[in-house]
């Protein structure tokens, strides 16, 4: 089973989301703030009259930086229902996973532990595959 | 038939097929408790429901299998194959009544008592069941009642034709349809804004226009298709409490606030069965009898009270009585003596929890059992109902003064009324419905005053709290808030509370389609949905009762009403609510609260007045503007009152909007003055009311007539294409060229050129070159008034 993934860049880190979760990859331009949320979600924005809940990738991890990117690339994803678009540093091509995802002794680093399902071999290289569910729900869950 | 009726008998078959399969697993194991509580229910739903339709027969059987079973429940009675048996044949029979219920035929005897007697635990009679079973049940029918059906002396007849044409939907299907109308109303919004962006372009314009009038009739359809309003529901109530305070000896009225609240079908379907049980609960155990109350020192007629309010996806229905409250300490009781909690664990409970005990299957405080209530279904069912549809109830008492249950009812995709309003940087929207009244903090009857941190206003010699929104939202702190420069609109909650919530701007009203927003949105507790403007922008819809639960604006039961309120609302109806304000001269004057749409703020620049002319712009749109002779215009910015006739708009120029008042005195009228109705007496001040009619004659532009008439004129003559036409044009017709093939509305003839020219027109005018009568139809050519009035006579008579 050679997963696809959709490349990307979260703090400086490749990483990657199932490919089968990713309904498009858009460019961010508007985003209307939503006063009182906690930090990772930046806001809403809206996408062929449907409005996605932006997610700060970098920040939902629980790194202290957020995101900087110059094209404010993200992907759109449906969870239970909701649109939510993952803003990522760099979106890259679509690959294949070859290998599982698995674990590595030590683990990936604080907040990486969390978000990601594990490390997959890619043709770039070692890549940690993000839990877009651990995603939306962000840092402060978990640590609740 | 009765659509209630219908209800009735739709809802009943479709238990009886859900129950179908809860039949046979039960005739297979008679002691599973669990198929016990699914078939007790049902008899006792139906049991219920006949209680509000009258139909003693009906309720009888089930009352009597309702009886059975809860002897089961209890642990009495060991259910058996005799007691299956007959509580099938009274199931069968109910499904067989209920055809006949819907086909509008006498139920018929049947021999119903000796299907009540097989009940009977030492009976040892064989049931004679002479059951029809319609045709779609016979499966199951077979297979759970096999003794039933070999006895069966009826062949199963068809089902009894429909007597109203309508069919039943998934309402999976229905809300996947008004999604996706919902998403095409943002994607016409969405074109409508690039279409405006890229200019005029009548090509397109034109099957744009058709295109949003059949999407908006589209939408109102659909939209019907799913949503009733409460009234529809509310409706059916006071039958019912009357006649349950009447087998209970008790007097109780019932009043309504928010009827027009729109809910979805099937979710008023859900709330009918609840909310009777809520009615009964409330009347038996809630209300006390009339000497009761004398006693306490209470009217002796009972209230009860139904608020409903929209709020998003959300719908809050709040179900207040005034009795007795729930005697917490009996609940308690019961709960430790059936074994459902231990006293330590009750002891461990806060007082919300030990109230929501009620809830708990199996619970009933009633000192004995009623044909009413008292079984201890009543409240799990309740909140099984409830839950299932993905809602919530909530329970809160005060010993002696009444109880309240809270219904939270979900409302996923809905369209609703919102008022769009500015904090900070950011537009938000607030369901309209909880919106009382918006009044400027720096009027000159708001008056601010502070106790401790938390800012009152005083409006109508009222002490209410203020919540900032830009404070709710963290955009700026309560100390930075220039209260007087906001706008304060006066909320009250479906619990009775009013605050007042401070905004920075209050933009328009329209109606947002709601769409549910992500959970982590959702945990911050402020926003109910969400919503896209026309321009594609994302806007919040602010969750008001959750604001104020946080902000510990709500005060819980309220069960204040008096005589001396109702009879202050009655006088309020008589009354004609204007809007007081001054006008550029200073002078106070009213006008009518609903000629007024809304009150726009814009600056001086944007009014532009010449001579007679007087225009503004607000948004983009240019209106007629009156009120403004009365006195010169502010410098900066202009209050503007919006009115609207229904058709058309115009604004009026206010120094100041002042406040809003009720006329309840005579309006007197006044001759010199043609502008207003007349003079009245408001707050013992005379106050000339603005004449609605005066102004729209006076200041609407004429209404175009929406079909030019065309009208043929002689050729070739110079009289008639230097004298003539421009007469005829001035009037409102369009000549009619050589190249227009179509008939035209009208031809003008000369008399003296025959017959010729007259074909190709519908009517037709002669004119004469003599000024004699020459006794036909003719006009003499010189006769101005007399082909003026044929003129309009024939336009008249066309555009009609």
């Amino acid at each position: 089973m050679n997963e696809l993934l959709l490349m990307c860049t979260i703090a400086g880190r490749r990483a990657a989301i199932p490919a089968i979760e990713v309904q498009s990859v858009i460019e961010v331009d508007n985003i209307t703030p939503i006063p009182g949320t906690p930090d990772f979600i930046l806001g809403l924005t809206a996408l062929r009259s449907q409005a996605l809940t932006v997610i700060d990738c970098a920040l939902a991890i629980g790194l202290e930086k957020a995101c900087t990117s110059r094209d404010q690339r993200a992907a759109v994803v449906d969870i239970d229902g909701h649109l939510y678009a993952l803003l990522v540093e760099e979106a890259h091509d679509v690959g294949e996973a070859k290998s599982e995802p698995v674990a590595v002794p030590g683990g990936f680093g604080e907040g990486w532990q969390r978000a990601a399902r594990g490390m997959v071999e890619t043709d770039g290289g070692p890549t940690l595959l993000v839990d877009i569910g651990q995603l939306v729900s962000g840092p402060l869950r978990q640590a609740a | 038939m009765d659509e209630l009726l219908a209800d009735f008998v739709a809802e009943t078959r479709e238990m009886l097929e859900q129950s179908g399969s809860e039949l046979v697993a039960w005739e297979a194991d008679p002691s599973d408790k669990k198929r016990i509580d699914t078939i007790f229910r049902f008899v006792h739903t139906v049991k219920g429901n006949c209680g509000f339709f009258d139909f003693p027969q009906l309720e009888k059987l089930s009352h009597a299998a309702e009886d059975a079973l809860a002897e089961c429940r209890a642990g009495r009675r060991e259910p058996d194959s005799a007691l299956v048996t007959a509580v099938l044949a009274i199931i069968d029979r109910i499904s067989e009544m209920t055809d006949a219920i819907e086909a509008g035929e006498e139920l018929g005897t049947g021999n119903d008592e000796a299907l009540i007697a097989a009940l009977d635990a030492d009976a040892e009679v064989e049931v004679q069941s002479d059951v029809a079973i319609i045709e779609e049940e016979i499966e199951v029918a077979a297979v759970s009642a096999p003794a039933n059906d070999t006895q069966a002396e009826a062949a199963p007849k068809a089902p009894a034709k429909g007597v109203q044409r309508s069919i039943r939907l998934p309402v999976d299907l229905l809300d996947e349809v008004m999604k996706g109308v919902s998403d095409m109303v943002l994607a016409r919004n969405d074109l409508a804004r690039r279409l405006r962006e890229a200019g005029e372009q009548p090509a397109i314009d034109g099957p744009f226009e058709r295109l949003s009038a059949i999407l908006a009739d589209v939408r109102t359809s659909i939209t019907r298709m799913r949503m009733q309003r409460l009234e529809h529901l509310f409706s059916s109530l006071p039958r019912l409490v009357r006649d349950l305070s009447n087998e209970l000896g008790k007097q109780v009225m019932v009043d309504f606030e928010g009827s027009e609240v729109e809910l979805d079908r099937e979710m008023i379907e859900m709330v009918r069965d609840p909310l009777t049980h809520i009615i009964r609960n409330a009347i038996d155990h809630g209300i006390e009898t009339p000497a009761e109350r004398l006693r306490n020192d209470k009217r002796e007629i009972g209230l009860l009270k139904f608020a409903a309010r929209q709020s998003g996806n959300q719908i809050s229905l709040v179900i207040t009585d005034d009795g007795n409250g729930i005697n917490v300490e009996r609940v308690c009781e019961k709960a430790i003596a059936n074994g459902l909690y231990s006293r330590s664990e009750i002891d461990k409970m806060s007082d919300k929890q030990r109230e929501n005990l009620i809830f708990e299957p199996g619970l009933s405080t009633a000192e004995k059992v009623s044909s009413v209530s008292g079984r201890g279904v009543g409240m799990d069912v309740v909140r099984s109902n409830i839950e299932r549809v993905g809602g919530s109830i909530e329970v809160s008492s005060k010993p002696g003064e009444g109880t309240s249950f809270h219904l939270q009812l979900p409302l996923t995709l809905s369209i609703i009324a919102a008022l769009t309003v500015g904090s900070g940087d950011q537009r938000y929207a607030i369901p309209r419905s909880y919106v009382e009244e918006i009044v400027f903090g720096n009027s000159s009857h708001v008056e601010f005053a502070q106790a401790g941190d938390r800012r009152l206003v005083t409006f109508r010699d009222k002490r209410v709290p203020c919540l900032s929104l830009g404070e709710v939202m963290g955009s700026e702190t309560n100390a930075e808030c220039d209260w007087t420069s906001k706008t304060l609109i006066l909320v009250r909650l479906a619990s009775d509370d009013v605050f007042a919530l401070a905004v920075d701007r209050v933009f328009d009203h329209e109606d947002v389609v709601v769409k549910p927003i992500a959970p982590a949105i959702m945990e911050t507790k402020l926003y109910a949905g969400t919503t896209l403007l026309d321009d594609g922008r994302p806007m919040m819809l602010i969750d008001l009762p959750s604001i104020a639960q946080m902000r510990g604006m709500v005060g819980g039961v309220r069960t204040k009403p008096t005589i001396a309120d109702k009879s202050e609302k009655v006088e309020k109806s008589r009354a004609v609510p204007v809007m007081l304000f001054a006008g550029l001269d200073g002078r106070h004057r009213a006008v009518r609260l609903e000629l007024v749409r809304r009150i726009d703020t814009i600056s001086r620049d944007a009014i532009d007045i010449e001579g007679d002319r007087a225009q503004a712009v607000i948004d983009g749109e240019i209106m007629t503007l009156a009120g403004h002779d009365t006195g010169p215009l502010p410098d900066g910015r202009c209050r503007l009152l919006r009115l609207s006739d229904g058709e058309h708009e115009l604004v009026y120029a206010v120094k100041e909007v002042l406040d809003a008042a009720d006329v309840t005195e005579d309006v007197v009228p006044s001759e010199a003055d043609t502008a207003i109705e007349g003079v009245t007496l408001i707050g013992g001040k005379p106050i000339p009311l603005l004449d609605g009619h005066a102004v729209f004659s006076r200041y609407r532009a004429t209404k175009k007539v929406e079909h030019t008439l065309t009208c043929r004129i002689p050729e070739g003559s110079e009289w008639a294409r230097t004298i003539l036409e421009p007469l005829v044009q001035a009037v409102g017709y369009r000549i009619a060229g050589d190249d227009d093939e179509v008939e035209a509305d009208l031809a003008i003839a000369l008399a003296e050129e025959g017959e010729v020219l007259t074909t190709g027109a519908r009517e037709v005018i002669r004119l004469r070159p003599e000024p004699e009568d020459a006794g036909d139809d003719t006009i003499y050519r010189y006769d101005r008034d007399g082909l003026l009035a044929a003129l309009k006579r024939i336009r008249t008579g066309r555009a009609a």
